[in-house]
């Protein structure tokens, strides 16, 4: 087997060691470090991005609650000031409605009074056109014509007796 | 039949020699330096101009990176993150030598298919483990192998064990990629003699040749698993080990 030939181990090793130094000083220490720095700072957008994402869907959340609580005090005004407007205007015909019948009232007694006299007046009339009438059939029949003032009484008696 | 084996030759492209030691540029060094050219490349394509949304290079080495961080997170904590250069040098560096050896090519050359080389990246991990570990917890790392609430005699024994069994963490490492490596590729050297015996059959010619290729194919698909797994498995033992080190359990 070639591979126990000791002989050959010294150059082998010789160009190994020249070699595997040359990768690792000359080669690798000099191209990683400069991609660890490009991942380190990739991590950190990341890692920063997804930071100002999160601040940005809080700030959103914010919004969207200072909106609700926004929306439902409008509501709430809404609701009050139509509640308002309704127990105002409920009022304002209740005192319309009464001021009406007020009025009513008060043509109802004017009303009531002018019957009330012209009923009087009529009444009067009545007796004086009785006693007027009372004193002609008293005349015929007797040829005897009453006074007015007996004729006026006796019908006043008989009206007010009817 | 050709030798299975021939394709581990190493063959010397060009001499050299330092201070009387052989440092010769092989095959092996070749192929090595293509991984460390190809991984070079893909790495300095990946970060010329990182960008934090990634282009498509860019995207496959973080994907890589990522990978490794991930599974030292996971295996060593939050102190896992000063080894992930080392970890992911490993990881490529072996992944890329699996891969590369694979290519249906007579140059191909698998360097981890030696066990010089994958010893050499255990020595790596092992070296490194204990300078953290002796690092970090002084001589309080020799706790790692005491049985936590057991008397001294059979702590003692277990101390023995668990010590023999930390010394022989780099052999286990380095044979089990090199065991895999070399497998693989002689199995994928064997269907491909069974090809060309059989194909060359004269009374019909090419159509037994046409299973061992078959085999072959499926094979190579298994061989560039085992090349992904191998190196995962590589990278995370290392990982595993660097624990120990760094948090005594």
């Amino acid at each position: 087997m070639p591979q126990f030939d000791f002989a050959t181990f010294v150059p082998q090793l010789a160009w190994l060691t020249a070699f595997f130094a040359i990768l690792y000083f000359g080669i690798v220490r000099f191209t990683l470090p400069k991609l660890g720095r490009v991942m380190t700072a990739r991590e950190d957008q990341v890692t920063g991005d997804i930071a100002t994402a999160e601040r940005a869907k809080a700030e959103a959340d914010n919004i969207q609650a200072a909106y609700d609580e926004g929306i439902a005090e409008a509501r709430e005004r809404a609701r009050a000031t139509l509640a308002d407007s309704k127990a105002q205007v409920g009022r304002s015909v209740e005192a319309r409605l009464a001021a009406a019948g007020e009025e009513v009232d008060a043509r109802l007694k004017t009303a009531e009074a002018a019957l009330e006299q012209a009923r009087a007046k009529a009444m009067t009339s009545i007796e004086s056109i009785a006693a007027e009438a009372s004193a002609d059939i008293v005349e015929r029949f007797t040829g005897k014509r009453p006074t007015p003032s007996v004729a006026a009484k006796a019908a006043k008696a008989a009206v007010a007796a009817h | 039949m050709a030798n299975p084996m021939e394709q581990f030759e190493i063959r010397t492209l060009h001499p050299l020699d330092a201070m009387g030691y052989d440092v010769s540029f092989t095959n092996s060094s070749l192929w090595m330096l293509v991984a460390m050219v190809s991984i070079a490349a893909f790495l300095f394509i990946g970060t010329a101009r990182p960008q934090l949304v990634p282009s498509r290079w860019q995207a496959a080495v973080e994907y890589m990176y990522e990978f490794v961080q991930k599974m030292l997170d996971e295996n060593v904590g939050a102190d896992g993150r000063r080894f992930v250069p080392l970890v992911f040098s490993i990881f490529v560096f072996v992944l890329a030598c699996n891969l590369l050896g694979l290519l249906p090519w007579i140059g191909a050359f698998t360097p981890t298919s030696h066990v010089a080389v994958t010893l050499g990246l255990a020595a790596i991990v092992f070296a490194v483990v204990c300078i953290v570990g002796f690092a970090r917890h002084g001589l309080h790392f020799f706790s790692l192998f005491w049985p936590k609430d057991a008397n001294i005699l059979l702590g003692a024994f277990v101390f023995l064990i668990e010590f023999i069994s930390f010394l022989s963490r780099p052999f286990t490492l380095a044979i089990r990629l090199f065991a895999n490596m070399t497998a693989g590729h002689v199995l994928l050297k064997v269907f491909g003699t069974f090809v060309v015996a059989l194909g060359s059959f004269q009374a019909l010619p090419y159509v037994f040749g046409v299973l061992p290729l078959a085999v072959n194919v499926a094979l190579t698909a298994l061989e560039l698993l085992i090349a992904v797994v191998q190196a995962y498995v590589f990278a995370l033992l290392t990982s595993i080990y660097l624990n120990d080190a760094v948090n005594l359990h």
